[in-house]
């Protein structure tokens, strides 16, 4: 069954034209690649597709529901790491997150298991502030697993992340249908069967492996 | 999801962040009793003409404080990308609104703490219940008007001009009525209840107002 059905997402911003006509099919627990220079609209098709940018024309199907009109339904089923972490940096590690289980309806008792999945146990009472870059994306990576979400959508959350980003990444991945933008082909080739690429805003076609568009 | 659980933690968050930061209170409760120094100094204050001065000092300096408080409520949450992270979650926007304007308006009270007795000291006005009163009732609809308009204004870069040129004039109500209002109430003609009415139905009309408005605000 498929948990994203995207035809024909096209996106401006103004006169700028950021994402032309990308289809996209994602089957649930698949995991999909998203490749592309600076500016080839990963980013832009990633928030699209986490409903926090509706497309300018195009339809979206996850789960079933019509992503422009039942958004808010659909943010039970999807995790989004954005390309900023978004934290509060005079709270603590722990505080942030039990600031999203209220918002997220999600018990307190999440928060203590979701640091020792990013490993971030033993910084839990330092403030986001002091946190390294690394530990920062992680806690952010925290924070879209929450709420336990059937459909992870990560924009380039390798960044900065430190050690080996494949083998958290692939953790948080399991089990659920996820979307990865990075700019690593190596780690695209690790954890996702399937690449997108994207140029100038276009979907060049998508591989089950990179070497066949390159 | 209950809005006022989430409401509450959003203002409970805002809250927490500036007692542990301190980035606005000191800083504005020292231009409040600057400017209310400054406003003393300006004037030839007697015990005749204080009650009609201080009035017009205390509504100018709780319009600037304000415009202060209010902007930086939506406008961190932008820089530290936040407020997307926020909106992403099932809570209702409505919500998430309710506790920004809620925590902003504490942060304005406590301001209003340290500006109330100031100018009583400075004016030598008399510091009454029925004066705090008006200005509580004045900063429920300021922060309702001022939240609603710094959520507007975060996305843009010339953020700090159009606050102001868009809440200046929805604040004017305010600041008649409860200029009216905290006058009568330093004695001079002008009925207090009638004032305070008014800054009740104002107060009504544009919470709902922007209620109404938060939403779609917020959510595009």
């Amino acid at each position: 069954m498929s948990i994203i059905v995207a035809d024909g997402l096209t996106h401006r911003f103004g006169r700028e034209l950021a994402l032309e006509g990308v289809d996209l099919v994602l089957d649930t627990a698949e995991h999909m690649a998203v490749l592309g220079d600076n500016g080839a609209g990963k980013t832009t098709l990633l928030r699209i597709l986490a409903t926090a940018l509706r497309p300018t024309t195009g339809t979206l199907q996850i789960a079933g529901l019509n992503a422009s009109r039942e958004k808010r339904r659909l943010r039970h089923y999807i995790g989004y790491v954005a390309h900023a972490p978004g934290l509060y940096p005079a709270l603590s590690a722990a505080e942030n997150l039990r600031f999203f289980c209220n918002l997220q309806g999600v018990p307190q008792a999440r928060v203590d298991e979701v640091l020792d999945i990013v490993g971030l146990r033993h910084v839990a009472d330092r403030r986001a502030s002091e946190l390294s870059r690394g530990m920062q994306q992680r806690l952010a990576l925290g924070r879209a697993i929450l709420h336990d979400p059937k459909l992870l959508i990560l924009d380039e959350p390798d960044a900065s992340l430190g050690g080996d980003p494949a083998e958290l990444l692939g953790g948080l991945m399991r089990g659920r249908s996820a979307i990865l933008a990075t700019h690593d082909q190596a780690l695209a080739n690790r954890l996702c069967p399937r690449t997108l690429v994207l140029r100038h805003g276009r979907s060049v076609g998508t591989a089950t492996h990179l070497r066949v568009v390159q | 999801m209950n809005p006022f659980g989430v409401a509450l933690a959003v203002a409970r968050k805002d809250l927490l962040s500036e007692w542990r930061t301190r980035e606005m209170v000191p800083a504005l409760a020292q231009f409040i009793v600057l400017a209310l120094l400054i406003g003393n100094f300006g004037f030839q204050i007697d015990s005749r003409n204080a009650p009609s001065i201080a009035p017009g000092i205390l509504w100018l300096v709780l319009v600037f404080a304000g415009l202060v408080a209010f902007g930086r409520t939506f406008a961190a949450e932008r820089e530290q990308a936040s407020l997307e992270a926020m909106l992403m979650t099932p809570a209702s926007p409505l919500a998430i609104f309710a506790g920004k304007a809620l925590a902003a308006s504490g942060l304005l009270v406590v301001c209003e703490a340290v500006m109330l007795p100031a100018l009583s000291l400075f004016f030598g006005t008399p510091f009454s219940g029925e004066v705090v009163f008006a200005v509580l009732l004045a900063t429920i609809g300021m922060a309702a008007l001022g939240c609603i308009f710094s959520a507007i204004v975060a996305r843009v870069r010339a953020r700090e001009l159009l606050l102001p040129l868009l809440t200046l004039p929805l604040w004017i109500p305010f600041i008649v009525a409860g200029g009216q209002a905290v006058q009568s109430a330093m004695g001079l003609p002008g009925s207090y209840d009638q004032a305070i009415g008014l800054l009740i139905d104002f107060d009504i009309l544009f919470v709902v107002l922007t209620s109404l408005a938060a939403r779609f605000v917020l959510d595009e």
